[in-house]
């Protein structure tokens, strides 16, 4: 079959596919659809107001402001082509290498190469829209603030294009390497030595910024230092840097200018997918074919090695050291952790996510403020609060929600133990708490170390990310049983097998907006009683005022609302659950 | 039709099929037996394309799966034991799409859905996404989708799985008609009554070994045992594993 004709038909049978599921939605509960909606329609509204504000503030800087903001969208570019690349591997490694349907094309009578090429193009769309849809109030606020014509957006469109397909290329790059190269188990473990190794590279050679200089020169030292450390960004060599200068100069009316660094993209794409899809030819069925015959050897001991009942690993000595836990508690949790760990897809994502977090805090320290300053210390430390209670609720809802729905068909082998499905549930809220509340106190306090908040401030700050972890699971646990997405049909098609689709449904929206508005309503009440310190610009408390201490306790009574009310509307509706 | 000559898949250390050597003939129906993890599914996924041989090579009428393998998919069908099918598609959609994956014009593919859609029973399911078909059903679709473009080479994998016994009556039928009108049928299968019905010769991997092929009276004879299948089965695998368990030690 001709590879057009191969395309052409592919299109077609998504596009109906995508419009019955766009047409399904109206089957869907009103108050879902009203949900999705609010949502969309207040992260436009809100990120646009915040983006504009941002740029105007920006554009009063005297003899600064153009510089500044263009320098925004450099760094704009630059960051997202990096988050495009990642994403284009994760969503890429799946969709060519675990897709049912990928291995249902390798069967029919068309080149490897033409699925590859489709599939690539399925990665592109699935990998960029949500990045797009996202950056979408921030483009529209710089265009408002440059007051720009509606021409600049559809020129827009036509640079960005090109610059999504880069990024796409690359990704795809990199895994049909890894996979024809390297066995899974081995780049399961270069990855997280690397991950490793960088993270304490970062601890160790990244020196703190010297706060003594900056008292003179204040606003001079903080613009040069940010306008230095984002220099990186400039490099004429980056996609991100040519997508931007192109936006830019077409924002100032640079027409030509700007048809430059589209052409450049374009023919940097061009070449990219040449080489990617030249490269596939090699790569991409030898790299399907390895990877379908690794799954096998795991499962099998090698030859001679008998597997003895009684051996015990690294995790299940763990688990026989912990004081407290039943045998049926070490089981399950022992399968969550192995599942979890198997599953390539689920982890990388994890890594990704605490990785950029951890990168936040340590990037803490080259924030050029004055940190002997009570009130931007803590002005600061409540933005990381909030940042990194987001990027939780997040993770709660991207990896703790769909835990219930994942069990899927396997419901009936869990759900026969004593204590029954009810148990499942309580050790799905404390084995995702544990776990979140490690890793986001550990940052919690490397960051207020680094912030040099006193001893009182650390502990209401800790106190409140174990808060955070436990209140935020036991939504996200609570939410995914009451509203699970277990998915119809063949276990082929099943959507129980893919945490991404389980979160894209109505529960997993219900999940984040709750989880966001118990972040906001526990910072807001943290932050109520320090306000007229802030107002005055001066942070004086050198202990916990009794209005904080209410406060605090506030938090914990949220925090056990949080956990008890959708915990104990799962489990009510756990005793009615038919397996 | 299939031949495989010295077939050979490892798996790291693990030797998943072992120089196995084929030869069905056209309209041949040869059923595919082995205990668990004796290397059935690598084998049709070596058949099918879909696995690269560590060495030895296979032929689908006349053509290499893996030096010429667009033409050699062109004249095969390959139902696994969990297809993939389009959820939000109806079944007729579905069929419609598959023939034209394989080259067939809109009225021809039309044309022989409707008379798959009679034989297998869908005529009630045309205006039903297949996301609300029973998995019974569904197979159904699936297996009818892969008799669309009269392919000279049917390999199926557990077709029986899910289907009530008038459907499972149905694809035994229509598997048996097409093997006589000329078409290889390559089945695997756990249930030995189906091979002993439908095969006109069986072959029987453990352990990655063929370690016998033929009719069901050369299974009788070779096993010892004179009875069904089930117990030329046993006789035959038993044997292997002792003697896989007596070659053990001495390495």
């Amino acid at each position: 079959m001709k590879s057009l004709a191969f395309f052409g038909l592919l299109a077609r049978v998504n596009a109906q596919a995508a419009g019955r599921r766009v047409g399904s939605l109206r089957q869907q509960s009103r108050l879902m659809v009203t949900v999705i909606a609010l949502f969309v329609a207040c992260y436009w509204v809100a990120g646009y107001a915040l983006f504009f504000y941002g740029f105007n503030f920006l554009s009063t800087v005297a003899g600064l402001g153009a510089v500044l903001l263009d320098r925004m969208l450099y760094l704009f570019f630059a960051f997202l082509f990096m988050m495009l690349v990642f994403s284009n591997m994760i969503i890429g490694y799946s969709s060519l290498f675990k897709s049912q349907e990928t291995q249902w094309m390798l069967t029919l009578p068309v080149r490897h190469v033409d699925v590859f090429c489709w599939k690539l193009a399925e990665t592109t769309v699935l990998a960029s829209w949500a990045f797009l849809f996202l950056s979408a109030p921030m483009i529209l606020a710089y265009g408002a603030a440059r007051q720009v014509t509606m021409w600049f957006y559809i020129k827009l469109g036509l640079l960005y294009l090109p610059f999504i397909v880069i990024p796409a290329a690359l990704g795809a790059l990199v895994i049909l390497i890894v996979n024809r190269y390297l066995h899974r188990r081995v780049f399961k473990w270069a990855l997280f030595i690397t991950g490793s190794a960088a993270i304490l590279w970062s601890i160790v050679f990244l020196k703190p910024m010297e706060v003594a200089g900056l008292q003179e020169t204040q606003a001079v030292s903080v613009l040069n230092r940010l306008l230095h450390n984002s220099r990186v960004t400039l490099q004429p060599m980056l996609p991100s840097y040519w997508v931007a200068s192109g936006m830019i100069a077409w924002g100032e009316g640079g027409g030509l200018r700007g048809m430059l660094f589209f052409l450049v993209l374009l023919s940097n794409a061009m070449m990219a997918t040449l080489v990617c899809v030249t490269a596939s030819g090699h790569l991409f069925y030898d790299g399907w074919s390895r990877n379908h015959s690794q799954g096998t050897i795991s499962l099998s001991p090698p030859a001679g090695r008998t597997v003895r009942g009684e051996r015990r690993n690294i995790l299940e000595s763990f688990l026989d050291w912990l004081p407290g836990l039943s045998t049926t508690a070490r089981a399950l949790v022992a399968k969550d952790v192995r599942v979890f760990w198997r599953d390539t897809s689920q982890w990388s994502q994890f890594v990704i996510f605490f990785g950029l977090l951890g990168l936040y805090v340590l990037n803490l320290r080259n924030v050029a403020y004055d940190w002997n300053s009570s009130y931007w210390a803590n002005f600061v430390s409540f933005l990381n609060l909030g940042a990194s209670s987001m990027t939780l609720a997040t993770l709660t809802t991207r990896f703790v929600f769909p835990q219930f729905s994942l069990e899927g068909k396997r419901l009936w082998i869990v759900g026969m133990i004593p204590g029954g499905l009810r148990r499942i549930l309580w050790q799905k809220f404390w084995l995702s708490s544990v776990c979140a509340f490690i890793v986001t106190l550990t940052l919690n306090i490397v960051s207020s170390c680094m912030l040099r908040l006193p001893g009182w401030m650390m502990t209401l700050f800790a106190g409140t990310v174990v808060m955070m972890s436990f209140g935020l699971c036991g939504i996200a646990v609570g939410i995914g049983a009451l509203f699970p997405n277990f998915g119809r049909g063949s276990t082929a098609n099943r959507q129980d097998d893919n945490p991404a689709r389980i979160v894209s449904g109505f529960g997993g929206t219900l999940c984040f907006v709750v989880s966001l508005a118990y972040i906001a309503v526990v910072i807001t009440a943290l932050v109520l009683p320090l306000w007229p310190q802030f107002e005055s610009g001066e942070i004086t408390a050198s202990s916990p005022t009794p209005a904080m201490l209410a406060a605090w306790v506030f938090v914990v009574l949220l925090t056990g609302a949080a956990i008890v009310l959708p915990m104990g509307l799962a489990t009510r509706r756990l005793r009615d659950f038919e397996l | 039709m299939i031949q495989t000559e010295q077939l050979t898949k490892q798996y790291g250390g693990l030797t998943a099929v072992a120089d196995l050597n084929l030869d069905i003939a056209q309209g041949e129906f040869f059923a595919f037996l082995g205990p668990n993890g004796a290397g059935k599914t690598t084998t049709i996924k070596l058949l099918t394309g879909l696995l690269k041989p560590t060495s030895g090579r296979i032929l689908i009428c006349g053509r290499d799966i893996q030096t010429d393998s667009v033409e050699a998919r062109k004249v095969i069908s390959y139902v696994p034991d969990l297809p993939f099918v389009y959820d939000k598609l109806r079944p007729m959609e579905f069929m419609m799409f598959v023939g034209q994956l394989y080259g067939m014009d809109r009225a021809e593919a039309g044309g022989k859905a409707d008379e798959l859609f009679e034989t297998f029973d869908l005529d009630e399911t045309r205006d039903q996404l297949i996301e609300n078909l029973s998995h019974g059903t569904r197979q159904r679709v699936v297996i009818a989708s892969a008799l669309l473009h009269d392919p000279r080479v049917i390999i199926i994998d557990e077709p029986m799985v899910g289907l009530d016994p008038r459907s499972a009556r149905v694809v035994k039928d229509v598997l048996k008609a097409r093997s006589r009108a000329g078409t290889t049928v390559f089945l695997s299968t756990h249930v030995l009554h189906i091979a002993e019905e439908l095969a006109d010769r069986i072959g029987i991997l453990d352990h990655g070994r063929l370690i016998s092929v033929g009719t069901m009276d050369h299974l009788r004879k070779a096993s010892g045992h004179g009875g069904a299948l089930e117990d030329a089965f046993l006789a035959l695998t038993r044997g292997e594993e002792e003697a896989t368990a007596e070659e053990a030690p001495a390495k």
